[in-house]
């Protein structure tokens, strides 16, 4: 039967096919380079951009601040209160940070945690960190929380990011609404570039496609050397665009983020790793290009 | 030059004595022929459930009332009705405009009629779903005046082609292609591509192509439209070995000579309407 897939048969079209018009299996290499690259270059900005705004999040968590006076009945008594919150629905959750624990955590954000060592010692607080349910809320845990005798002076014993909190929330939603329909845009634009090309591709080749119906084909035995190409060409070209990524990044961007970390805590923003960014970025070029081969095809093998 | 006249039902003879061109290349070509069609017995039942044509003696073409009209006016055919067996040698004539070529896209079924039925091989191409359409032209060789091969293809790889389209092992390929080219007279030329070929060479490898699956049916639209009077009856000669093969030949034309000489049945169609369907029959009723 010619049905049957001969994946030999039709990677040796496939091969024969992109080097007999090899003009064309270039423009559409390139074509899927410049999408690739573009959409290369707007994920991870997008991601950076995302992680950078929820890490703003946690300062709509209240910190708590425990007095180095207080006694152990004093902050039982703040902990009943958290728990009550707790059960009211008011609090998602609260963990309790140690003198220690908080130190630690500084040691850890500090770019040179030797500078730790100077101090002669720990003037940290303890402190709870209370997770509001929706930060909204925040003035009425304040409200709760206030009159606890366990608190310390500093800064009223409580802080959190009042006014900002709700703009944080509103830019966070525009930020990902607005990072998402550009990474829509982008792929349809990818695809309907690239599906152009491949028309160009097979137009040029519509008497060949006639040829084979004529001596008894089946569509999906013209198909599969087609789609195969497309996806041949897809993968070059994403491989070429990563690759130009990956220049960039060793250029300019590893440079740029060395030069511009701030002077006393290192940048804690995260974005997706290089290897999965290619992992993608080559699925999505072969995809691209078997789906541009596979819709445009379509058309020269309807009678 | 001089053409035999055989009945048009006769059995296929094992010796092809029409062809009496006497090179020592075209013996030797027509004994290929020879072997040629005792495996292509050997292979019918296979090819035929593969190609969906039945065998058997019995009608080759039926067309029942076929008509086809093009948009409001135009008119390919009108009311055709006719029988066409297995084995015979059927020339259609006609000026052009008068529904050859539309007779010979409905039987691959290149187009289907706007009424009326057309039945090849016992299968009601009306009837034939869509995705069966490859197998059903798999067992109909077709030859065109643009001869149709793959440009970027060599001769080996286009004869092939049409092997490989049924899936057919690499080891039979390897076989089949070298003997059908030999059977042509391109045994020296496998390797070149078709614009390195002249006309008739063209011609000769797409007839070669159709008939590497040794269909039963074998349709010719202007096979000798683009070619000088001496090539064109070297490609005649080809069609009508083939033919001595046992495989029906239907070729639309209107190479008077060539028809004259022939000397087969002739079905003349005028305004898409058969006017005259004769045996052993010139071009034309009236001496020109």
């Amino acid at each position: 039967m010619g049905g049957t897939f001969r994946p030999g048969f039709f990677l040796r079209e496939a091969i024969r096919s992109i080097r007999s018009n090899a003009a064309i299996s270039v423009a559409a290499t390139v074509t899927v380079m410049i999408a690739v690259f573009i959409l290369g270059a707007v994920i991870p900005s997008f991601l950076y951009v995302q992680s950078t705004v929820d890490k703003q999040k946690d300062r709509l968590d209240m910190n708590v601040f425990i007095s180095d006076s207080a006694t152990n009945a004093q902050v039982q008594g703040l902990s009943d209160r958290l728990a009550q919150l707790k059960s009211d629905g008011l609090v998602e959750s609260y963990t309790y940070i140690s003198k220690d624990d908080a130190l630690k955590e500084l040691k850890g954000r500090l770019n040179n945690p030797d500078i730790i060592e100077l101090l002669p010692s720990n003037p940290l607080p303890a402190s709870y960190k209370v997770k509001p349910r929706d930060p909204a809320d925040n003035p009425d845990i304040e409200a709760a929380l206030r009159d606890s005798p366990a608190l310390d002076d500093l800064d009223g014993g409580i802080s959190y990011a009042k006014e900002t909190s709700e703009r944080l929330l509103k830019i966070l939603k525009v930020i990902q609404i607005a990072g998402v329909a550009l990474i829509g845009v982008l792929l349809v634009a990818a695809v309907l570039l690239i599906g152009n090309t491949i028309r160009l591709s097979i137009f040029a080749r519509r008497r060949e496609v006639e040829v084979m119906r004529l001596v008894g084909a089946t569509n999906w035995f013209i198909r599969w050397p087609f789609i195969i190409e497309g996806i041949i060409c897809g993968i070059v070209g994403a491989a070429a665009a990563i690759g130009l990524i990956w220049v960039a990044k060793i250029a300019v961007v590893d440079d740029f983020v060395a030069n511009n970390t701030g002077s006393l805590t290192s940048d804690q923003a995260t974005t997706i790793g290089f290897v999965w960014l290619g992992l993608i970025l080559v699925a999505a070029g072969g995809l691209v290009g078997a789906l541009g081969s596979g819709i445009t095809l379509r058309r020269f093998l309807k009678v | 030059m001089r053409f035999h006249n055989p009945a048009a039902h006769a059995p296929p003879r094992p010796k092809v004595e029409a062809m009496s061109t006497d090179s020592a290349a075209d013996q030797q070509a027509a004994q290929a022929a020879g072997r040629s069609a005792r495996r292509s017995r050997d292979a019918e039942r296979r090819i035929d459930r593969r190609s969906l044509l039945r065998g058997g003696d019995g009608p080759m073409v039926v067309f029942e009332n076929v008509e086809k009209r093009y948009g409001k006016d135009a008119v390919g055919l009108d009311g055709v009705s006719l029988t066409i067996d297995a084995g015979e040698f059927v020339f259609l004539v006609g000026a052009s405009g008068s529904g050859k070529s539309t007779f010979i896209r409905l039987l691959n079924r290149e187009m289907e009629p706007s009424a009326g039925r057309v039945i090849v091989g016992g299968r009601d191409l009306g009837r034939m779903r869509r995705s069966k359409v490859p197998y059903l032209r798999r067992g109909i060789g077709c030859v065109f005046q643009d001869f149709k091969l793959l440009p970027n293809r060599t001769v080996y790889e286009n004869v092939g082609y049409a092997l490989e389209v049924t899936g057919d092992n690499p080891r039979s390929i390897r076989r089949k292609v070298p003997e059908i080219l030999s059977l042509v007279g391109l045994s020296d030329k496998s390797e070149r591509l078709p614009n390195e070929l002249s006309g008739g060479e063209q011609q000769r490898v797409s007839i070669a192509r159709a008939f590497v699956n040794h269909p039963r049916l074998l349709i010719a639209d202007e096979p000798t439209g683009n070619l000088d009077p001496d090539t064109s009856i070297g490609i005649m000669q080809l069609l009508y070995r083939i033919n001595r093969t046992g495989t029906t030949v239907i070729m639309a034309t209107h190479d008077r000579e060539l028809v004259d000489k022939m000397q087969m049945r002739v079905i003349a169609l005028e305004k898409g309407k058969v006017v005259r369907d004769e045996r052993q029959a010139r071009y034309a009723t009236v001496e020109p």
